[in-house]
């Protein structure tokens, strides 16, 4: 009896060690790397999938655009858009189902990473982060908003919303011209860039077919030359404008996964803001909100590896910490390392 | 036969050093010898203080050496551009009388104290240059003061609310020009890989204090808040290899002392956190009360010690300016002076000092003209009520006169805290 109380005590000893153990790993982990590789996979997974045959379905949360042949699967944008510019009788009747089929796929995706898809999924981020990187390498310093020009230029994500939800709903009640089918796919950098990656330029062309057509496609050439331009000046440029990171958010509080906060461990020391790429202000300033996901967040979880607070910032599946902030994880991150011979080598 | 009869009648700096020699004397014998024995690798820092307050050693006469006023100018800067920075707060008696002949009879006693130690001109180690940030009113008037005994000293704009977007902003610009300037006194730039370098020399200080902090989390605490207090005030002006070689031996010995269960305090000492003006050597009336009185200081929030250990810079891209961006927002946005319009975060780190390190009780000190830390008390006091936290408030200053009464009251404090934990079990 006795010997076996002690084995049980002494396993669960050995498994609280080993969980330890583990958790020290993850939270000691260098994020940029491990990010990179899984940005990387994913990249060559949702753009070249279709040389390996892979296809994932058509109502994936992130941009990975089927104008592009070879993607390994399709932007659930383009389904929404098709399906709501069913004219409305049809719409409203049994047609509605498959809308309804459409947003529980895309949300089943969803619920898995939350905004998490954009920091480590979306090949259109991952894209705009290697700009980031290659403008890096340049030695030339990136760019900021004004407090001012982040408030008013955060709400465009939701007019591009309306625009993807609207134009296919009053093209179905009549109202708009069939030219208006995916306007937002007209209007959409990705439309003209992902082709790109497979080596095909013939998005780069404005369709005078009709004169909607001809608006359309002219915006979308001109928002593709300012998402190069953009996003090689300003990290995650075009994020901050993107309808689909509007629509996560609308969901965001279902999902398995959050970034959570305990402001009481919080010195407002703006670490975690530094790093944002979305400067996002609240990580740093708000110490009363536990659910610290904002709308503009793409939970790249930089915020997270920069803080030297114990346990301030974590990463939650079911609840459960999977990354957390520890002094640690930030020294080691940071490079903080005993110096070699005397002051400033 | 005749120098026999020679008088020589000692100088007023050589007076002052006396005074100031039996100042420190007093307060470093305490140490040694009042208390259990304490760790070996103490010894650095009771020699230090030794060499620089009794023999008058000067530690840096090669190197221009940059003054600041308060804890808010970065010495990471000073330290990339191959300055020494040297903290001026200063903690004597001495220098308190004679700082009182150019400031009011009741202004705070660390400024007098600063005052009159640059008026005399008796430094060791006499800064090239003083930067003086805008903090409270007397530091900021103290600037121009001292500015007229022939220093040169400059401003550095520093706002007085943080939550704002435009005191960031307002900070990180008063820093640039900061650097800009010293990097011209200096003639020399700062670089990416200067400043890197720098940032993580103190990031590693930084960290060596945060190892200490956990060992004084323990229940059986390894060292007396007096001692460390002692180790992050020889970072004001010590060089800064030798102060991390030293506190690294220290840590190595800490931890020991963990393993071997070596307790610097009683057996039921009440563990205290310590907050408001900051203990300044030789000024360590109070600490030395509370730790005289069985009480045992685990955890501080002070300008002289905490505050400049516990916040640390994150960069995401390393380029210069990305870093002074982020060492600004660090000393301006983590800051905890009782400066600021709101003191939420103060608050906030004190109940978090509490809670991580199991402490019973808070102490809080102010300076008897300090008047922001005055003002605060009110506010702190409240919030200790509402987290069910037991709070003493104390004011002195830096005269040897009041002892008695001061040490009433901590040790029924203490005595107090006693009882509560008697009565929890």
């Amino acid at each position: 009896m006795f010997i076996d109380l002690e084995k049980t005590e002494r396993n669960l000893l050995v498994s609280y060690a080993m969980k330890s153990k583990i958790k020290k790993i993850i939270n000691n982990m260098n994020l940029s790397r491990v990010r990179f590789w899984i940005q990387l996979f994913s990249f060559v997974l949702f753009v070249y999938g279709g040389y390996f045959a892979i296809d994932l379905g058509s109502k994936l949360p992130i941009f990975t655009c089927p104008y592009n042949e070879q993607s390994g699967a399709t932007c659930y944008l383009i389904p929404l858009q098709h399906q709501l510019s069913m004219p409305a009788q049809i719409l409203l009747g049994g047609a509605g189902i498959s809308v309804i089929v459409g947003l529980v796929t895309f949300l089943f995706w969803f619920i898995f990473l939350n905004k998490a898809w954009c920091g480590y999924v979306c090949p259109f981020g991952t894209f705009q982060d290697w700009l980031t990187s290659l403008r890096k390498s340049m030695g030339i310093r990136y760019s900021t908003y004004t407090q001012n020009q982040f408030e008013r230029l955060s709400k465009i994500k939701y007019v591009l919303l309306a625009i993807v939800l609207l134009a296919p709903l009053l093209m179905g009640v009549g109202a708009l011209g069939s030219e208006w089918s995916a306007a937002f796919c007209q209007i959409c950098p990705a439309r003209i860039i992902s082709p790109m990656f497979s080596g095909d330029l013939s998005q780069w062309k404005i369709d005078f077919s009709t004169k909607t057509s001809m608006i359309l496609t002219a915006i979308g050439m001109i928002f593709a030359g300012l998402f190069l331009v953009g996003s090689f000046i300003k990290k995650r440029f075009f994020c901050f404008f993107c309808p689909m990171s509007a629509l996560h958010f609308i969901f965001s509080k279902f999902s398995i996964v959050q970034l959570t906060k305990d402001g009481s461990k919080c010195s407002t020391c703006g670490d975690c803001y530094a790093v944002c790429d979305m400067q996002i202000k609240d990580i740093a300033d708000d110490v009363k909100s536990t659910n610290i996901l904002r709308d503009d967040c793409i939970l790249c979880l930089k915020c997270v590896a920069a803080c030297p607070e114990n346990d301030a910032l974590h990463f939650d599946i079911f609840k459960i910490r999977a990354f957390s902030s520890t002094r640690e994880g930030f020294e080691k991150r940071m490079g903080l390392h005993k110096p070699k011979g005397d002051s400033g080598e | 036969m005749s120098s026999m009869h020679e008088h020589k009648i000692e100088t007023p700096n050589e007076k002052q050093n006396r005074h100031k020699a039996m100042e420190s004397v007093n307060v470093l014998n305490t140490l040694k010898e009042g208390f259990k024995t304490p760790p070996k690798a103490m010894d650095y820092f009771y020699n230090l203080f030794e060499d620089v307050y009794c023999n008058q050693k000067a530690l840096h006469k090669d190197k221009v050496k940059v003054g600041t006023m308060c804890i808010q100018i970065p010495s990471e800067i000073i330290y990339a551009l191959d300055g020494v920075p040297i903290r001026l707060c200063n903690g004597f008696y001495t220098d308190d009388e004679i700082g009182s002949d150019f400031l009011p009879q009741k202004a705070c006693p660390l400024v007098k104290a600063s005052v009159g130690h640059l008026s005399s001109k008796n430094l060791t180690d006499k800064p090239d240059m003083i930067y003086s940030p805008t903090t409270c009113d007397q530091k900021t008037k103290a600037g121009t003061l001292i500015a007229s005994f022939g220093y040169e000293v400059v401003d550095v704009d520093f706002p007085r609310t943080k939550e704002s977007e435009i005191s960031r902003e307002f900070f990180r610009r008063s820093i640039r020009e900061f650097s800009a300037d010293l990097s011209q006194k200096m003639g020399k730039k700062l670089s990416r890989k200067n400043l890197k370098a720098s940032i993580s020399k103190i990031g590693y200080a930084q960290s060596l204090y945060h190892q200490i902090s956990e060992f004084r989390k323990n229940k059986i605490v390894p060292i007396l808040g007096n001692d460390i207090f002692l180790v992050t005030n020889a970072f004001f002006f010590d060089k800064i290899d030798n102060w991390i070689e030293a506190t690294e031996k220290l840590v190595e010995e800490l931890e020991q002392r963990v393993k071997d269960e070596v307790n610097a305090a009683g057996k039921i000492s009440p563990r205290i956190v310590y907050t408001g003006s900051p203990p300044i050597f030789p000024n360590y009336k109070i600490p030395l009360i509370i730790e005289d009185s069985d009480g045992i200081i685990v955890a501080d929030e002070t300008c002289s010690s905490n505050r400049m250990f516990n916040d640390r810079v994150a960069v995401d891209e390393w380029f210069v300016n990305d870093m002074i961006d982020s060492l600004a927002d660090k000393y301006l946005k983590a800051c905890t002076c009782p400066v600021f319009s709101k003191n939420d975060d103060r608050i906030r780190r004190i109940v978090e000092l509490v809670r991580s390190h199991n402490a019973d009780g808070v102490i809080y000190q102010a300076f008897a003209g300090c008047t922001v830390y005055e003002l605060e008390q009110r506010s702190v006091l409240e919030a200790m009520e509402r987290e069910g936290i037991s709070i003493l408030y104390i004011e002195s200053d830096y005269s040897p006169s009041q002892h008695g009464q001061l040490s009433t009251r901590v040790e029924a404090f203490i005595e107090s805290l006693k009882i509560k934990n008697r009565n929890k079990k």
